[in-house]
Parts: structure tokens; sequence; C-alpha cells
């Protein structure tokens, strides 16, 4: 790559003298966005980090005062020819006047053209420190209702600078679908419908992105007794059925009690209710046994083992970079969390501003975990905010608002970190230190420590970095979002945003009044996690049945619904030791210890694996995998894991064998541990006569437990 | 709206343009009625002719220097040309590298493009997903592998899976990105078979393939039976795409275990010791032997994974420092690992008259620098490399585009990924105009439109 000379003095002079009109065009607000939309700074062209053909700019023109040098002063200045416009190359190219690789981006004496044109004119006046900057963005309208596809209407965007100025930028502003199964958008900001449902046009202006949301409800009629007689619990059942009704998408009814024991237990606790849990549930009366069933459920100590591995997931909890006494620190500091129900906003604060001996302070190691100021930063963004900062690393990042300059500012929030071994084995000592930098790459400085829009510290502000960042972190509107999101998705199956920690600005929720509720609601509850739970756990809408009424049947993001899906990885295989009554032996833990205890994912074994346990290399929501392959049913049919458990002595089937039970009973008896139900007397029938069990052979009852137990009705949670 | 070309689209030989025959609508307009639909359906987007064609993709995970390959300079200073010298081929004026002795006697069989290159970041995974897919996934889009395609257009040919990925998936390449291995927006069920084990381990088989011995046939029988009836009452499952995808893993699972063919095709103790001695005692070198025995049992389409990461492993991925690898190790180690599993690949299915209807593709996912960094190594450059073809209806002994100079840029006839993808479907009998349903029920190409095959190859 040529080496950058310095702009030579003369050059500076020549710049001074040419002072520009005052309503000539800007350089950076006319003539990038020009170039922008016109794609020319984009990834596969000049934006490229090589550039294209000798001429590079920074990627969607994050670096105007490179930019401006290299359309000047490069390529013997034939890119301007402030003499005659019309024979610079930056006009002639994209006009295809001349070749261009890039084809024809624009036509001669078009807007755009004469932005270019009336710019050189005018001089060529180079960007300034004092050049009026963008603001903010807004759509109008920024919410759309078309009614039939076809129907269509236009948008337009306005920006406002620093100096109060507002000018209407349609024309330079790209716009996409982000969901073109339902809106399209044209170059000049004309939205189509195409078929029924909900979707958002993004639009993007300079380094801001805003967007307009689009509505096309469903055709069909729906009587008021369907959303006025649905089931309501409470508040959050407002919100979804606020959503349907204007989507004209009908919620399905209640589930019956006997699902909603056995989805409240896999669901909250990984486990399946014994046949006692069942019997007192269903034993109690109606009204508000649902209700009382979720307070008890929630004090009970599975609770805390499904929640503290769920957080060690997101936190990274594993033996591959920590030495297994810092291990398990951490895990029992995130387990101890759980516990006592630490306020989510406290327990993160802890970790990002953890000093101190790992062993003594659990939370310490996750500064072990991602050593680097850059490994931090992204981490604590992903898994804390629902924001991808990646990208950012190198130049800014091109899907998003997010720039280097913000990247680095708040990588500099966490480079004074100095870890020392300690005395015992896996010891490490976090110690603050006083002094310690992050270098921007491309300026060759460090950045001011700042959190994403927020205050900056100057860099000779003696306060604790890690402080300033974890109170502008915890007290976030972002960061409580992030989590409710996370937690609506684990019960669910999808986000209200999805995935489920993507919350970049161009991802829309799929209800944002109820996101947003759930989320102040959240803030205003001193970031309870228990409490979200138990409001989720008590709407109607986590109640619903997952047979869908026809109408609702392809909604998949609205939660008219229960979605039903398979069960993780360690909660399959805990449901089977449980059924099975024989646990599953893990190498190094003692007996009896359930996959959802297991403090780690550095522990041997093949059905986790293959039922998609998440490696914990990164805190991404994809690590975990929920999808059936053929291996695992390989596994299933042929492997070790479940068919050892039927085979084992002294578990359910040498129990129920004892029982002496006739044909029908055993049945009954292994639905019931199984499925929490009783099977009909149908299935009874034909299973009896499948099985040709007059006599309870051995192989009989483990071939009836493996048909339950690889049922999808056990497999799933419904 | 019914769709034409829900599973199987239309090609028309006949000049008429496919598009004008899109929708139902459109056909009644034409009256034609649904009869007609059916006949026409009949004849498939796929050319019924080219069904016995297969495709291996030997995948050169890290990315080959193109300079010290397949495309060498001998005459460039000595920071560009590198350590290697160039060594004649058995036809005139095709020379590579000395790395490669017997890929040398082959040359008439294979060819080699050496301008492709692509615009994206300068990454592993960008690469992957395009040279497997055809395309760079954004906007939250993840392309199907073309194996993946194939299967979804072919389906199996009996008991076997339609597309074989060995021995495992890649894994991280550090861009935490996807791959473009699997069925991405197809839908898992689609996904190819993974083998998720080493061929060259003395122990090796195929995880959970047969039964234990306490579980006799009979018994197998009354479980899939009794299951069935467990499974048969919760039709509400049906309309669940996880639950779909359990169902049809159930039926792909039994097919195979049941399958003597299945088993057969993937115990590779059959082959005898001089046919793997031949292939190489090593991961890739039985991952190329197995490759051959699932084509000839019916497997359409295998993609073997040289390496599945670049990280503290021997790869081509030669930066010249750890955990990344130098740049001898393409003389002693990754260059005869290839050398001997390509070479031996091509002389079995040349003896076992498969070649002409199996296409290879060996490549990798850009090329790398052509100077020669501090470390002694070379970085990652997409801005040109080389990409090898055999098999398949390809021409041997030529060669497709050029370089310049120092192997930076391609000088004349640059090819991209997407026209690498577009050959493997065209020699597969595939019409590059078929649409696939996308997200959201939204028709996506196979490949962008005007994406042409390599023309010069066939």
């Amino acid at each position: 790559m040529a080496k950058r000379s310095p702009v030579p003095l003369l050059f500076v002079l020549a710049l001074a003298a040419v002072e520009a009109a005052p309503d000539s065009p800007s350089f950076r607000n006319d003539v990038l966005p020009v170039l922008s939309k016109a794609g020319c700074n984009s990834g596969p062209c000049h934006g490229a980090l090589a550039g294209k053909n000798g001429f590079r700019l920074s990627l969607r023109g994050y670096d105007p005062v490179t930019d401006y040098f290299s359309l000047t002063r490069e390529a013997l200045g034939r890119r301007l020819v402030k003499m005659a416009p019309a024979r610079s190359l930056i006009l002639l190219k994209p006009t295809l006047t001349l070749p261009h690789g890039g084809g024809k981006r624009f036509d001669v004496d078009s807007p755009e053209y004469r932005v270019i044109a009336d710019w050189i004119a005018a001089g060529a006046p180079a960007p300034k420190p004092g050049d009026p900057v963008i603001e903010n963005i807004e759509v109008d309208p920024d919410k759309i209702v078309l009614h039939t596809p076809g129907d269509t209407v236009r948008i337009s965007v306005r920006a406002r600078f620093s100096d109060g100025s507002v000018r209407d930028v349609t024309r330079q502003t790209k716009f996409s679908s982000t969901n073109e199964g339902v809106v399209e958008v044209g170059d000049r900001g004309l939205v189509t419908a195409k078929g029924h449902g909900e979707g958002a046009v993004s639009v993007w202006y300079s380094s801001k992105v805003a967007f307009s949301r689009v509505t096309v409800p469903h055709e069909r009629q729906l009587g008021p007794e369907v959303f006025g007689q649905a089931p309501r619990n409470n508040w959050v059942d407002d919100l979804v059925l606020a959503k349907l009704s204007e989507l004209r998408i009908p919620p399905s009814p209640l589930c019956d009690d006997n699902t909603f024991i056995r989805r409240v237990y896999l669901d909250t606790l990984g486990v399946l209710p014994s046949r006692q849990d069942l019997s007192r549930f269903l034993g109690h009366t109606r009204g508000d046994r649902r209700a009382r069933l979720i307070d008890s459920v929630l004090d009970r100590p599975e609770y805390v083992d499904y929640w503290a591995y769920k957080w060690s997931d997101l936190l990274l909890v594993s033996s591959r970079k920590l030495e297994k006494a810092a291990m398990w620190s951490y895990y029992d500091w995130i387990r101890h969390g759980v516990a006592e129900n630490r306020p989510w906003d406290r327990f993160i604060e802890e970790l990002v501003t953890a000093t101190g001996s790992n062993l003594d302070n659990g939370a310490v190691n996750y500064w072990l975990i991602h050593q680097q100021p850059q490994e931090i930063t992204e981490n604590l963004s992903q898994a804390f905010l629902g924001i991808s900062l990646t990208c950012a690393r190198c130049h800014n990042h091109p899907l998003e608002k997010w720039t280097q300059d913000q990247y680095y500012g708040m990588a500099n929030l966490v480079s004074r970190v100095r870890l020392k071994n300690g005395q015992a084995a896996g010891e490490v000592t976090q110690v603050p230190r006083p002094v310690g930098e992050v270098s921007h790459p491309r300026l060759g400085r460090p950045m001011p420590p700042q959190p994403l829009d927020a205050e900056a510290l100057s860099l000779d502000d003696p306060a604790d970095r890690r402080r300033h960042l974890a109170r502008w972190l915890v007290g976030s509107e972002h960061f409580a979002r992030s989590l409710v999101n996370r937690v609506w998705a684990h019960f669910f199956g999808r986000g209200v945003v999805d995935p489920e920690d993507d919350l970049r600005a161009t991802n829309p929720a799929s209800n944002e009044a109820l996101l947003s509720a759930l989320t102040r609601d959240f803030m205003d509850n001193g970031h309870d996690v228990k409490r979200l739970i138990r409001t989720i756990l008590n709407s109607a809408t986590y109640q619903l049945s997952s047979t869908g009424v026809p109408a609702n049947r392809n909604d998949e993001e609205y939660f008219s619904h229960h979605r039903s899906r398979r069960l993780p990885a360690e909660v399959v295989l805990d449901a089977m030791s449980q059924v099975t009554e024989v646990p599953e032996e893990f190498e190094g833990y003692p007996l009896g210890t359930r996959a959802l205890q297991l403090p780690e994912t550095q522990v041997e074994s093949y059905f986790l694996d293959s039922f998609g346990r998440p490696p914990r290399l990164t805190s991404g929501a994809d690590e975990r995998k929920g999808d059936a392959n053929v291996a695992q049913v390989l596994h299933l049919i042929n492997g070790g894991t479940l068919n050892r458990k039927l085979r084992a002595e002294g578990g359910a089937v040498d129990r129920l064998l004892e029982l002496e039970l006739p044909a029908p009973e055993l049945v009954e008896r292994v639905y019931e541990s199984a499925l929490s139900r009783r099977p009909s007397r149908p299935e009874v029938a034909r299973l009896v006569s499948a099985l040709d069990l007059e006599q309870a052979s051995r192989e009989g009852v483990e071939d009836l437990f493996w048909a339950v137990l690889t049922s999808k009705e056990f497999l799933f949670t419904h | 709206m019914l769709r034409l070309d829900a599973d199987k689209p239309v090609s028309f030989c006949d000049g008429f343009n496919r598009r004008d025959f899109f929708h139902i609508g459109a056909l009644s307009g034409l009256g034609l009625s649904l009869v007609d639909l059916y006949s026409l359906k009949a004849l498939g987007s796929v050319d019924a002719r080219k069904d016995p064609m297969n495709c291996i993709f030997l995948f050169l995970v890290g990315g080959p220097s193109q300079l010290d390959t397949w495309d060498m300079k001998p005459d460039a200073p000595a920071e560009i040309r590198g350590p290697f010298k160039p060594i004649p081929t058995n036809v005139d004026g095709i020379r590579i590298s000395e790395i490669f002795p017997r890929m040398a006697r082959h040359a008439d069989k294979f060819s080699l493009v050496r301008s492709l290159y692509h615009d994206a970041a300068a990454v592993h995974d960008t690469g992957h997903q395009m040279m497997q897919t055809g395309r760079l996934f954004q906007a939250g889009m993840e392309h199907p592998h073309a194996g993946c395609v194939i299967n979804k257009l072919r389906g199996p040919r009996g008991a076997l899976p339609a597309h074989v990925l060995i021995p495992r998936p890649i894994g991280k390449t550090g861009g935490n990105m996807p791959h473009g291995q699997d069925a991405g927006y197809l839908g898992r069920a689609l996904d190819p078979f993974v083998l998720n084990s080493d061929p060259s381990l003395p122990d090796f088989k195929v995880r959970d393939l047969l039964p234990p011995d306490y579980i006799s046939a009979n018994r197998l029988n009354r479980r899939r039976n009794l299951r069935e009836i467990v499974d048969g009452v919760v039709g509400n499952f049906e309309n669940s795409e996880d639950a779909r995808l359990l169902d049809s893993s159930f039926h792909q699972a039994y097919t195979l275990i049941s399958s003597d063919r299945a088993r057969e095709a993937f115990d590779i103790t059959l082959e005898d010791d001089a046919a793997r001695d031949r292939y190489g005692r090593n991961k890739f070198g039985q991952s190329c032997l197995l490759a051959r025995r699932l084509v000839e049992r019916g497997v359409r389409f295998v993609t073997v994974n040289m390496f599945e990461t670049v990280f503290n492993e021997i790869t081509w991925d030669i930066h010249g420092s750890a955990p990344f690898s130098p740049i001898s190790c393409y003389s002693d180690l990754v260059g005869p690992m290839f050398d001997n599993g390509f070479s031996s690949l091509v002389e079995d299915l040349k003896d076992r008259g498969m070649l002409e209807n199996t296409l290879i593709v060996a490549m990798g996912e850009f090329g790398r620098t052509p100077k020669i960094n501090p470390a002694g190594g070379r970085d990652h450059w997409p801005g040109c490399w080389t990409t090898v073809f055999a098999g398949g209806g390809i021409q041997g002994g030529r060669v497709v585009g050029e370089s310049d100079e120092i192997g930076a840029l391609p000088k004349d006839r640059p090819v991209t990924p997407a026209e690498v993808v577009a050959t493997v479907y065209h020699l597969l009998g595939v019409d590059l105009e078929t649409e696939l349903d996308g997200p959201g029920g939204r028709p996506v190409p196979i490949v962008d439109y005007n994406v042409e095959p390599i023309h010069e190859l066939i």
C-alpha cells in the first residue's frame, strides 16, 4: 500500500485562500452522502481496505479528511479539475463517460452530479473542524399501515445538524427493508406492501440510522369477541393482544393444567414434575392454582441450578481458559448471585468492577477469560447490550451507527487492568493500575474513555474508568432491555427482538410496546430477574396452548400461541435420567449430579454435544443449537446413553416390573412420569396390543420407555 | 401462491423465457391446465440425463498460496516467488509447484483457473461462504451450500444421504461467521450428513450407525412402531418446523440403519491396504478415499474439509508465525498430503470409469499476499488465487485466466466464486435460472442473475 505523504505546506496555504462561498456544498454533508448513496465507498468498491483500482475511500465515509485528500491530491489531481469540473474523474467515471468497473452510478446533470460539480466549481472546499455535524434524522411517517399488497406510500427523511439547520435528505438516504415478504422499498423511499404482517424500512443517512414501521394487517375479519374474551391475566397480555388485534391474528386458548405444569417445570427448573407434584397441583382448587404453582416453583432449588447454568453460558464459565479452582470460584459467584436473586444491575456491576484474587472474588475470572481490552469491549457489548461492535475494531461499523472512534473510546475504559499471578494454584490477582491506554489504530492516539453515546472522561481524569463504565452500563435502558429480551426468549423460544441478542437499531422488536413496558417494569423494580420471570409465567400469553388455531398457525413472532420446540440438551438428558431413575455419570462429579448442575461445559458427554450444548467460546446465543439432526437420532436409537439407562439395574424399569402391574397401568405410569399426563384409552389400547404385554417382560417395558422417551411429546416443550 | 418451482423448478429448452411461466396465474392465462402444469413439472429444472453426475469438493481450509502451488512466478524477485520451484507437467506449458510431483502427471485430467478473486473482507469465513454457496451472507440471509441445493433438487439416490460432509464441519477460523456448509435458508432438514469422526483412525466407524447386539431387528421394529403410536396423537406438533425436522431425522436415521449398502459404503476397512496407503494414511487422504467409496455407492455430493480450523494446526494458512503455519509446511506436510489425496482420487476415479461423471473441485477461500512478510509467511489475499477442477465434464489440460506478474491481481478473465458454483450447478445439470424458496417464501435464484459457468473449462 502506498505510503501517505504529508500534506504539502503549499496545499494548506492554497486551501486557506479558497474560502468557500457560504452556500456552496459541503464536502462532509453534501458530497460524501452522495458518494455513500451511490455506493462508491461501500465494501466491495472503493471502500474496501485496499481500495479499488488505486482509488481508496474510507468505508461509508467515516474519515472525511483522508477522503478529501484522496480525491484532491492523488492521481495527479485528475480526480478533480477545478477549472472544468465536468472533466474531473469523479464525474466522468460514475456517469460512465469514461469506462468504470463499477458501472454507471448516476447521470450527467442529475442532482447527484450537480452536488459534486457545484462543490468542485466552488473550489472544492475541504472539510473543516467547524462544519455542522449531523445530530439526528427523522423519518416521516415513522409508522405506516397499508391495507392491500400493492399499496404504496412515500417516506421522506429529514436531517438535523449541529448548527440547528434541518434539511430534506431523502434523495441521499439509503433505504432497505427488514422483511421483504411484507414490504419493499425503492431507491427514493417509495414503500410498497408485498404481503401481510409487519416489517420495517430502515433508512440510513450519514452515520445515522432510523426506521419506519410498516404494518399490513391480514384481510380476515375477526369479531370483537376474539380479543374481548381472550384470556388476560396481566398487562403483558394487554400489550400482546393489542398487537395481535392490529394485525388481525387471533390468539389460541389457554393450555390445560397438565401441559401447564410440565411447561413451567421444564422451562423454569429444567426438570419434569414428579407424579406427586402433579397430583398435588391437580388437587388444589382451581382459581389461583397456577399462580400458586408458579410461586412454589420459583422457590425450588432447581431454579438456582438452571439459572446459574444459564448465566454461566452467558459468562463463559469453562475450564478451557481457567484453572479448575478458578472455574469453580467463578461458577460459585454466579450461583450465589442467582440464589439470593441479586439485582441484575448489581450483579453485572460487580463483574465489571471486580478486583482482587480470582479465587476470593469469582467475578475477577471474567477478566481472565478476556484479557485484551478489545475482547472485553466486544464481549461486554454483546453479552449485556446485544450490540455487536466487532466490525468497528478496524473501521466504522458498515451496518450500524458505531464508529471506530466510539469503539476505542469504549476500549479505553477497560485499559487499566493488570493481572498478577497469585500464591495458590490457579490464582490470579486483578489490580487496577493508574496508567495504560489503548491506541486508536488509525489516529495513533488513545481516545478519551467514553461509553457508547455517553459522557466521556478526559484522558487525564484519575477516576476509576471501569467504575464509570459500570455505572453507565447498568444504568442504561439498553442494558435492561437486553436482559429482558433474553429472559423472554428463554420462555417463548424467540425474543421480542429476534435473534435474542441482536438489539441493533435496525433490527426492530416484533412488539415494541411490549418490550418497552417489560424493560420499564424491570428497571422500576430493581432489576429483579425473578420478578420478571414471575410476571411472564403468570401472563396468559405464556399459558396459551401450543395448538395453533388455523388463523394463527403461521405466526412465528407475535406470541399468538405457544411455540413448541425441542428441549435444550441438558434438560433432555436430565429428564431421561429422571424418568428412568438412572443418573448420568459425569467424570469427576459425584453420581447424581444432573447436567444442569455442571458448572462448565468441558465435561465429556457425547449426548450433550450432539444435542447442541454450547461450547462457551463466545457469548452469542446461537452457540446453543436446538435443531434435531441425524446424529442425535442415531444416538437415541443405537447409542449408549438412553439404552444404558433402560438396561441398568435398579432403575424405573426394575421398579415397575417388581410391581407386577397390569399392562394398562404400566402404560399409565410411564406416561405420567415422562409426559405428565394420563394416556387416553385408545393410546393404552394401541400400545398394549403392539407390546403384546400380557406378561410384562423386561424387554417390553424397556421398549415402551424407549418409545415414550424418544417421542416428540417428550423431547419437546409444548 | 402456488408456484411452479416449489419443489422441482422447470426449465424450458424451447426458447420460452421461464419467467413468463412463473405463477399459476400466468399459466392459466396461457390456457394451461393443472394437468399440463404437472406434466411440465415432471420435466424438472434439473436435466435428467445428468442425474448420474456427482461432485466432490476438496476444501483446502486456510487458503493455499497461489504463488507456491499452481501459479508460480519463477522470474519474480525472491520475496515474491518464494522458496519453491516450478516443475513441468504432462501437458506442455503447464507448470506447477515441485510440492505436487504426482499431480504433475495428471495435468491432462485437470484444469486450473488462475484468476479467482473476491471483494469481501479478507477473512477465511467470507471466502468459505462464497466458494461453497456462491454468495456472501448479508442481511441475515444464509445461503445453502451447493451440495444442499443438489439435495433439495435431486434428493438422495436410495438409502445413502445425497450430501455427506467429512470429516467435520469447518469450525472457528477467526471471523465468527457461518462457513456456508449447511442448508441455510433451505432449512436444517437439508443439512449434509456429517461424519463427525476421522476415517484415518484405526477404530473409525460412523457413530451409532449399528444397533447394539442386544437390540435385535425385531426389537428395533417394535420400538419404531411403539414410537409411532406415542407420536400419533400429537397432531398439534405437526405444523412446527422443529417437529418436522425431528421426523425427517428419524426417517433418515432408520433408512441408514436398515441399509446394508449404507453401512458398507462407510466401511473404509473394506479397502485394501495398498489403496489406503496410496491415498495417504492421514485424515485428508482417508477422507478422499471415503469420498470415492461414497460417490461410488450413490452419494451425489461429498464435501471434504482438509482442515477444521487454522489455529494451532499445520494448514495452508501460512502467516509464518504461531498459532499459524510456516511456509515450509507446504513441502513437509500439507503439500504431500494434498498431492497424494488428490492424485489418488483422480487416478482411482479414472480407473473405475467414474471420472467423467464426478466433478472434483479443489479450492481454498483466498490466495496469499504476493510479498513474503517479515515472519517469512504470507498473509490473506483475496485479490487473486487458483482453483483446480477435474472430471465431471471438465476438459483437462487447460488454464483459464492469468494473474499479473506477481500473482496479485487477475490480468485477464477475472473469475468470481459465484462462477465456480455456477459451473458446479451447470455440470450437475441444474438450470441456473432455478429459484428456491427463500426466507418468507420469496424466490431466490440459485446463483445471481447473469452469473455464467466458466465456459472455457467445458
